[in-house]
């Protein structure tokens, strides 16, 4: 709907254009050190400019099946990456760690209309309720009072918002690509034609093709099912793994602590 | 002639010396003071070696038997030791039909006449030297060191005279410089001693340096480095440079420019190592080393290996007229130069060291006449001033030793009542440098004059010298001339040189030229008279004075010492006379190889007793000689009856002609101001230019450097930044 | 018109799905590179974790298989893990220098380089508090030495 708006503008323009626009945001937005008015300013543009990143993200974007999943997938997508951005631009580590609780909650979303119920569940329960509470503990642990100096400065903000933008951009293109040849893979199990017919609608061809269908009842069991199955020692070594990481942390502390005895005099903010 | 082969006694006159010293060097500590024991044994037999092949050698040449008017055959014989180096394949080469470009150095020894009597020679003198040094050397620290050098020096100057390879006369060349450097600076505690030791060695380098690119020279236009001819593997002749084939042919040898560079490099290094103008400084100075070294090396032999050089070279030299004639020119010029130096010295040895630079300039005087009486009364010339000089530094040297080391003649005098011996054998000696008739300077210094006045005055000697392209077969009638009539110049004098071949230097073969050069060396010889007698005047006569140093023990030196000295005066006494009377040395020498050539041997003469020109030396003696005893018979030594008679000249000539102070200003100075300038560039140029270029890494890591800034999130940064590098470049390449 | 859908074989879904997710893998890379806060960066590792669990499981759906799936539940223990241990670490580097400043540990650079120190920031133009002014609620009551002296019993 957007696109019809802007009817003249060529996708590829459009792509580049938003993308542009994204790296111009975010390198306003980074912390950079300035204060008072200008920080204000930089700030505005910089959401102005996300804005309009957006938008010309959205506008070389397509319709989905229905409205309404359109309407679902856009709004959880927005919210990732909107809070997404968030986390990243913001000055105070607590309000990053809330806003990056916010890009889960549209992240689990994103991966819920994916149609990984799973998944989205299980990213709210392990990420926002166990990580980032430790986040925040540790927060709280080691946040010195205020805004400390390194939090109102970026190391090389516009260098890296090209950087990002350059691999956003590369990113793209290869996904473009991807729709005007598809590789040899989504070809096998079923015909080309089979895979052209089913292109416009929401249904995954491939499964379709291959009788595997996830989004069918007895989700979680049949993921749980191929998890204890195929990826049995894998799930095992996963276990060992969290394991060690454990006895590990818990091993550094005790030493460390043992160690940053002499250090805690120094520790001074700046 | 006996068991041994004349091959295998050729050998054993240099090895002989050689174990000698090698034994000297191995058991010089265990023998103490009997250390000269190998050293005399070794040259005492090489000395016996030498003298039978002397008498082999005449007895082959057949001295006497013949008669003289026919032309000399060339006598050689060759022994080749081993190959010392051979580059190229034999077989190789003669497929390539260059067989000329084999390069092989044979280790060559030759006997012809001309290397037995130097042979004789020098063992001769080596061994009396070696007998007197027992003596003299007594008690010195180094005492063995002094006579491993001694033997070592017979053995590298028997090789350099028997060597048959001119890479060979180069080595040995080099190894009697070496023993010279050597013996000058043997004492070499003593600063003048080391200074006047390096002082020979680096002007000897300048004559070497010549000798070396002759040698080059040689090689590129001959082909070969062999004196003899020697048959190649494939059969084929190739001709030596002095070997019978090219002498056998009058165009042989190379005129024009590279000829007459090849000879006057010979002429630098024969300069240099005969202490002729303008590379004769050091040889004053080398008479800081023991006497009977300089005895035997600064005056008897390794100063005439330039003597040698020219005689051995002589039909290269007579291809270059021109050259011939700056060889004379030198000759004279430093005779002269040399004996006005020498009227002005009161050190003994110095006078003798002048004297001998002046005698050897009348030997390449002799030289350079290119006639066969110049060579061989330049050969004879130094025969008797072997006997005679060496007599005299003997003697000086005898004085030395009594007198505690003094050797100013200012501080004594008398000396004839204390040592008898060395007075009447040091007058001999004298008599004989000055000319006195029956001694033997007095022959060899007539038949010198006799062969630069054969050029000056053609017309004198013409009826030999016209007739002379015919091989000398002209009569033997003509024995008395009377030189006092002028003659014509004859314009074409320069082809009297034979074979002239064009070279800017023969301007300067015309008559004139040997004129003034004949009246140079009269004068010289007169000079030469003066200086000898005032030294004999002011040392042995007048009242005795011993110097302090001396205490009261001023004797008569030991007889190691006299016996050598007695000998050599009877030498210098009776040779020339023998010599000139039987005229055996002159027939002898003529049968070298090198005087066969047909430019020289066209030149010979019947023997002649030229009775004007030894009127005319006789007077330029007595002259002298009253001269000398006007000035000092009977007086003190130390008046200044030099500086009133010569005025402002004294100075010069005491200075020495200023010549060390010449060189310094001209080649010292101005090699300090280029050093010194070079060490600037050198340091900031040069330096300067490295040091730049140093800087730019360093710059270009002082601007890089910043990168490594310890930031790990720039780290990473240029991480990401290089993956997407590569991967924009992959994607390029796959949409490309 | 639309750059990405014509003729796909991945569907509509699956794409706007990987877009997505490579929108937020790079806006964690920036984070990542930019920001100085140690915790901040480590919140952006996990927001470039996030973007992959969003790609990975779009393309699950494409393939319709459980691989996608299962990976992105790997990707959330190791990255439990790597918090856990991550986060030791940043509590270590506080009680070391008392900062959370990534920039503190600049061993890693060139010998005979300065320090890299931030030039002098402005002042943050906030307001300070203005606390109410209240009038003193009473005096501090004297110590009953007895109650003390019964405490230290108990």
């Amino acid at each position: 709907m957007i696109a019809s708006i802007l009817p003249s503008i060529s996708p590829g323009t459009l792509l580049a254009g938003g993308i542009t626009a994204a790296a111009a945001s975010l390198w306003l937005l980074l912390p950079s050190g300035r204060s008072g008015a200008a920080d204000r300013t930089a700030r505005w543009l910089g959401w102005l400019l996300g804005i309009v990143a957006l938008a010309g993200f959205l506008a070389t974007g397509h319709r989905l099946g229905s409205v309404g999943e359109e309407a679902v997938f856009l709004t959880v997508a927005l919210v990732a990456v909107i809070s997404g951005a968030a986390t990243v631009v913001s000055r105070s580590p607590v309000y990053a760690a809330i806003w990056f609780a916010m890009a889960l909650a549209g992240v689990s979303g994103v991966l819920l209309v994916l149609g990984g119920q799973f998944l989205g569940v299980a990213t709210i329960v392990v990420y926002a309720g166990a990580i980032l509470v430790m986040f925040l503990f540790v927060l709280m642990l080691a946040q010195p009072a205020g805004l400390a100096p390194y939090d109102r400065v970026s190391t090389e903000p516009l260098l890296a918002a090209v950087a990002g933008a350059v691999l956003l951009g590369i990113l793209s293109l290869s996904i473009g690509r991807l729709t005007a040849e598809p590789p040899a893979c989504c070809l096998m199990g079923g015909t080309k034609a089979a895979l052209l017919a089913d292109s416009a609608t929401t249904e995954p061809p491939a499964a379709a093709a291959t009788g595997i269908d996830m989004l069918a009842d007895n989700h979680v069991a049949r993921l749980g099912g191929e998890l204890f199955g195929r990826h049995l020692l894998a799930v095992e070594v996963a276990g060992v793994l969290l394991l060690a990481a454990l006895i590990g942390s818990i091993a550094i502390v005790s030493r460390g602590a043992a160690d940053a005895e002499p250090a805690a005099a120094r520790r001074a903010v700046p | 002639m006996n068991a041994l082969s004349p091959s295998t006694l050729l050998v054993l006159v240099p090895l002989l010396p050689l174990v000698g010293a090698i034994l000297t060097v191995a058991l010089g500590r265990v023998l103490g003071a009997r250390a000269h024991l190998p050293a005399v044994a070794g040259i005492a037999a090489a000395f016996v070696v030498a003298v039978m092949l002397l008498f082999g050698m005449a007895r082959e040449v057949g001295v006497g038997t013949t008669g003289h008017d026919h032309a000399a055959k060339p006598v050689e014989m060759v022994t080749t030791l081993w190959e010392w180096a051979v580059v190229g394949d034999a077989a190789a080469a003669g497929d390539a039909g260059s067989a000329a470009q084999l390069f092989s150095i044979p280790v060559a020894l030759r006997l012809d006449p001309l290397t037995a009597t130097l042979l004789v020679i020098i063992t001769g003198v080596g061994l009396l030297v070696a007998i007197y040094s027992i003596g003299y050397m007594h008690g010195d620290p180094g005492y063995p060191r002094f006579f491993a050098l001694v033997s070592a020096f017979v053995f590298s100057m028997s090789m350099l005279v028997a060597a048959s390879n001119f890479l060979l006369v180069y080595v040995f060349w080099e190894a009697v410089g070496a023993c010279s450097y050597l013996l000058i600076g043997f004492w070499f505690t003593k600063p003048e001693a080391a200074k006047a030791a390096k002082k020979a060695f680096l002007v000897n380098r300048i004559g070497d340096f010549g000798l070396a690119v002759a040698t080059f020279l040689l090689w590129m236009t001959y082909g070969t480095l062999n004196f003899h001819d020697t048959t190649l593997a494939d059969g084929t002749l190739m001709p030596g440079i002095l070997g019978a084939t090219r002498l056998a042919d009058a165009s042989a040898y190379v005129g024009g420019a590279v000829g007459t560079a090849i000879c006057l490099l010979f002429l630098l290094a024969a300069c240099g190592k005969s202490a002729q103008l303008p590379l004769h400084v050091w040889l004053p100075d080398a008479m800081e080393g023991p006497t009977p070294a300089s005895s035997l090396i600064h005056a008897a032999t390794m100063v005439t290996a330039g003597i040698y050089l020219v005689a051995r070279t002589a039909p290269l030299f007579e291809a270059c007229p021109g050259a011939l004639t700056l060889v004379s020119i030198v000759g004279a010029t430093t005779a002269l130069v040399a004996a006005l130096i020498g009227t002005v010295q009161n050190d003994l040895k110095r006078v003798l060291a002048y004297s001998t630079i002046s005698q050897l300039g009348y030997m390449f005087a002799s030289l350079g006449t290119g006639t066969l009486l110049g060579f061989t009364a330049a050969i004879f010339h130094l025969v008797t001033h072997a006997f005679f000089k060496a007599l005299l530094f003997m003697g000086a040297g005898s004085v030395m030793h009594s007198m505690g080391g003094v050797i100013d003649m200012r501080r004594f005098g008398g000396l004839r009542r204390i040592m008898p011996i060395t007075a009447a054998t040091f007058l001999v000696g004298s008599l004989a440098l000055a000319g006195v008739a029956p001694f033997a300077g007095f022959f060899s210094k007539d038949e010198i004059l006799a062969s630069l006045h054969s050029r000056g005055w053609p017309d004198a000697h013409g009826e030999h010298l016209e007739a002379a392209p015919a091989g000398g077969h002209a009569n033997a009638a003509a024995t008395f001339h009377l030189a006092f009539h002028t003659a014509s110049v004859t314009p074409d004098a320069a082809q009297l040189a034979g074979g002239a071949r064009g070279s800017a230097l023969d301007a300067l073969n015309t008559p004139a030229t040997w004129r003034i050069l004949f009246w140079m060396s009269l004068v010289t010889a007169a000079l030469t008279a003066f200086y000898t007698f005032r030294a004999v005047f002011m040392t042995f006569t007048g009242p005795t004075r011993v110097p302090e140093e001396a205490g009261h023990h001023a004797h008569e030196s030991p007889p190691s010492m006299t016996i050598p000295l007695v000998i050599l005066a009877a030498l210098s006494a009776v040779s020339g006379w023998w010599l000139f009377s039987t005229h055996s040395l002159a027939s002898f020498l003529a049968s070298t190889p090198s005087f066969t050539a047909p430019s020289v041997a066209s030149t010979a003469t019947p023997p002649a007793f030229h009775w004007d020109l030894a009127i005319q030396g006789t007077l330029a003696a007595a002259i002298g000689i009253v001269v000398a005893a006007l000035g000092h018979l009977g007086r003190r030594s130390d008046g200044p009856q030099m500086e009133r008679f010569l005025g402002p000249l004294e100075t010069l000539f005491a200075n020495r002609f200023f010549f060390d102070q010449i060189y310094s200003a001209l080649i010292v100075k101005p090699l300090e101001l280029i050093a010194t300038l070079a060490a600037l560039i050198d340091r900031r140029v040069i330096d300067g230019l490295v040091d730049a270029i140093a800087r730019v890494p360093a710059g270009l890591g002082t601007v890089v450097r910043h990168l490594q800034s310890g930031l790990m999130q720039r780290y990473a940064l240029a991480g990401v930044i290089g993956t997407l590098l590569i991967v924009l470049a992959l994607v390029a390449r796959a949409m490309g | 018109m639309n750059l990405l859908a014509n003729t796909v074989a991945p569907s509509a879904l699956v794409i706007d799905g990987l877009v997505v997710g490579a929108i937020l893998f790079a806006l964690g890379l920036v984070g990542i590179l930019a920001r100085r806060n140690l915790i901040v960066m480590f919140l952006c590792a996990e927001l470039m974790l996030q973007g992959i669990s969003v790609s990975l499981v779009s393309w699950s759906r494409h393939h319709g298989d459980w691989g996608g799936h299962v990976l992105v539940i790997f990707v959330l223990t190791v990255a439990a893990c790597e918090a856990a241990v991550a986060l030791v670490f940043v509590l270590q580097a506080f009680a070391r220098t008392g900062r959370l400043d990534s920039a503190a540990w600049q061993s890693l650079r060139e010998s005979n380089l300065p320090r890299t120190i931030d030039r002098e920031l402005p002042a943050i133009d906030t307001v300070p508090p203005k606390f109410p002014k209240l009038a003193p609620a009473g005096v501090e009551p004297a110590a009953d030495e007895d109650a003390l002296h019964e405490r230290e019993h108990v």
